[in-house]
């Protein structure tokens, strides 16, 4: 395998890691200091880390000519990617630069998880079998990335919701307070709608495409595999806050802590199927199913 | 006074399942049973573990929690759910998509959204249609004595985004059940050359009514040029009546298809072709690699297998072990190279003559899946008009002052996400101002 590019890709990847962990600091900076330079410091570096991030991936998919979900590092490098174009998206679209407080810390934490638990040989371009060779699985996951990446954003509003809502008195004692730089909170409920149900749909897609991959592979299009299941649920929670907004007016601070509770589903269904529940390697299909 | 009664019953239950609170505490304990067959080891998935697991949990179905009578009668509620929920909906939804009628006063126009517009009336009417038609949508305009109203609506099939979700979900769960139903499942392990009727395979599901055969012609474990595997081969015919009616090469994710019985290439191993020379009659057989099968000579009690197997095309070798009876230990072993016969026991000659493949085939018929793609699509399409292509209903009412001048009141309804309306509606206001 070229050398050169090995080498190039670890460079991204490491470009990535230092800028989005500066910029972490330095939304926080931002929101501590409110000078306006060190916002525009963390978007840049935001983008700065994007670009790394797509170029690790880029590489990645050259050296192993495949799109990059054979194995977890490749899966958590796109979440990473997911997380921050949907970020840069809303931040741009939105004028809503203090939500890169609340979300860049998740794509840190991921990184820092790929760091401290993934060894050098569980990160490199691997060999995959056959069953993973397949088109459908490419629209799998890259619906997953999206979808993912949406939901993360929701977590980190459901966050600055609650945030806000919680000093609410403390706000107008202290109109200079980090706080006072978030929206108003009814904006904030909205966005977070908005942002479910951009990823509502594109996470059903994510299941759709997992199923007619299956069944091409397997001849099983769902075999309640619990990496399955778990998305399952994760999609029921997130159906179950779309209905209860609607009809029962679960909004503000009762929805919010629903787009906690659906983040929290969507970390267990990648990690905690596949670090926490037990004996799921004797089954040789979800192994392979649990790349996402 | 009985009928009377009944009638209330009924009433009762269709109030009940029409109620989305219920279909809320059903989709609830689906996600709540659901996980717990994920704590549970399921027999279908980990038959060992299931089996561990204590006898009271077993009986009580929560080894094999997704076919229990429990976690069906749930799944049946919510489609009953569902399919009342759309029935009651319906209607309201044709109203809002196709019956819409022009305000009848300035006060029936929406008030959460709502502006007031002064102007002539023949010039008003005209930039409204302009720029209403312009933006998308379609208006119907009805005169009065008083002046004018009108109703305009734009990606109308968005109001019926939920009702297509909800019946999709019936459609899949139909789906499911005709897989369950009416299909097998089974899965079989045939070595290159081998001729097996379709109704002697394993079915771990159902039963197989066909009675075609097939014909592995090959098996194959191919390699690329870098070393990585590149897939599975399997060179497959498909028998019917003494005829050949189909041969095809199929391969991990690219299954063949027969009078609904799919073949999926799911595993592969390797195995040895041996012949056996007993008493000058030569008796053909292939070993799998790692001691997947054995081989019985007749009239004896020798068994035989291969116990482990060096694939290289160039020359194939194997381990061989022969066993007596119920013996642990092997009273033979050995290594044959490719074209080579050594003698067993003195009872027969064993001539290994080369490698042959073992290839593993799921075997499906599920008259189902259509249904279940059907739902999907459908689920899809649902869902996206739902949320990507919202309807937006706007109306006026315009009311004739002295001369023909007037003022028109004009609205638009607030819907899941007002800010998106808001912005939309302050657009059209502006251009019609402008007009
Ligand atoms: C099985 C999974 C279900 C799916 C995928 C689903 C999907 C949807 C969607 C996408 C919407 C539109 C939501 C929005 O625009 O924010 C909706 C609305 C609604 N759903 Fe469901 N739903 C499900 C189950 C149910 C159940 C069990 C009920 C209870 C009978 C129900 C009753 C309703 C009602 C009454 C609405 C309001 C529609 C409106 O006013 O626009 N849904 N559903």
């Amino acid at each position: 395998m070229n050398q050169g590019l090995l080498n190039l890709e670890t460079s991204a990847f490491y470009v990535m890691l230092m800028a989005y962990t500066l910029c972490m600091f330095f939304y926080w900076a931002w929101m501590g200091s409110k000078k306006d330079l060190m916002g525009q410091f963390a978007t840049y570096l935001a983008i700065v880390g994007l670009i790394a991030n797509t170029a690790a991936i880029i590489l990645r998919m050259i050296i192993a000519g495949r799109p990059p979900l054979s194995n977890s590092y490749e899966f958590l490098l796109t979440f990473v990617w997911g997380i921050t174009l949907v970020h840069l998206f809303i931040e741009y679209r939105y004028k809503l630069r203090s939500l890169g407080g609340f979300v860049m810390p998740i794509s840190f934490l991921i990184l820092m998880f790929i760091i401290m638990s993934m060894g050098p040989e569980e990160r490199i371009a691997q060999a995959i079998p056959p069953a993973l060779k397949s088109k459908w699985l490419t629209f799998h996951v890259l619906t997953a990335t999206l979808a993912y990446g949406a939901f993360a954003i929701s977590f980190g509003l459901g966050i600055m919701y609650l945030l806000k809502m919680s000093r609410g008195a403390d706000n107008k004692t202290n109109p200079q307070g980090v706080i006072s730089r978030f929206p108003d909170l009814e904006t904030i409920d909205e966005l977070s709608y908005k942002v479910i149900g951009f990823a509502f749909p594109l996470l059903t897609l994510c299941i759709i495409t997992g199923a007619i991959w299956a069944n091409y592979a397997w001849g099983t299009y769902w075999s309640w595999d619990p990496k399955e299941t778990w998305s399952l649920i994760t999609w029921i929670i997130y159906a179950a806050y779309l209905h209860a907004r609607l009809m029962y007016g679960w909004k503000g601070k009762r929805a919010a802590w629903m787009t906690i509770f659906g983040f929290a589903a969507v970390l267990f269904t990648f990690f905690g199927v596949n670090y926490f529940l037990p004996g799921l390697h004797s089954y040789a299909s979800s192994q392979l199913i649990s790349i996402v | 006074m009985k009928e009377h009664r009944d009638e209330g019953i009924v009433e009762e239950l269709w109030k009940i399942f029409s109620s989305m609170k219920l279909g809320l505490v059903l989709l609830g304990l689906v996600a709540l049973v659901a996980g717990l067959g994920t704590v549970f080891p399921q027999a279908n998935l980990e038959p060992e573990k299931a089996k561990a697991v204590g006898q009271i949990w077993q009986t009580l179905g929560f080894t094999q929690i997704y076919s229990t009578i429990w976690f069906r009668l749930l799944l049946g509620l919510l489609c009953i759910n569902l399919i009342i929920c759309s029935i009651q909906r319906f209607q309201g939804i044709y109203r809002r998509t196709f019956g819409l009628k022009p305000p009848e006063s300035a006060s029936t126009v929406p008030n959460k959204m709502n502006v007031k517009l002064t102007g002539e009336s023949e010039s008003l009417k005209k930039s409204v249609h302009d720029v209403l038609g312009r933006n998308g949508f379609k208006v119907t305009t009805t005169e009065s004595n008083k002046g004018w109203s009108f109703i305009g609506i734009k990606r109308r099939w968005g109001n019926w985004g939920s009702l297509i979700s909800h019946i999709s979900f019936v459609v899949l769960v139909i789906g499911a059940i005709l897989g369950t139903t009416m299909g097998f499942k089974g899965f079989a392990m045939i070595s290159a050359g081998s001729t097996i009727p379709i109704n002697s395979i394993n079915v771990s599901k159902g039963t197989v009514k066909q009675d075609f055969s097939v014909h592995i012609y090959s098996a194959e474990d191919r390699f690329l040029a870098n070393g990585e595997r590149d897939n599975w081969y399997t060179d497959i015919g498909i028998i019917e009546n003494g005829q050949e009616i189909t041969r095809q090469t199929i391969s991990v994710n690219h299954p063949l298809t027969y009078k609904g019985v799919t073949f999926y290439q799911s595993s592969f191993a390797n195995g040895a072709r041996l012949i056996a020379d007993i008493k000058e009659q030569k008796i053909p057989m292939v070993l799998q690699d790692r001691g997947g099968n054995y081989f019985q000579a007749p009239g004896t009690d020798l068994y035989l297998i291969v116990a482990a197997m060096k694939n290289d095309p160039q020359s194939p070798a194997i381990l061989y072990q022969v066993y007596r009876g119920t013996g642990v230990e092997p009273v033979q072993t050995g290594q044959l190279n490719a074209g080579q016969t050594i003698d067993v026991q003195g009872e027969y000659k064993l001539t290994f003559e080369g490698s042959a493949g073992f290839t593993g085939l799921q075997i499906k018929q599920d008259p189902g899946v259509w249904v279940v793609w059907l739902g999907c699509a459908l689920l899809l399409l649902g869902l996206m008009l739902s949320f990507y292509w919202r309807t937006m209903v706007v109306s006026g009412f315009f009311e004739s002052g002295q001369g023909p001048d007037g003022e028109l009141t004009m609205g638009a309804m607030a819907g899941k996400v007002a800010g998106r309306v808001q912005k939309e509606f302050d657009r059209l206001i502006h251009d019609i101002q402008a007009k």
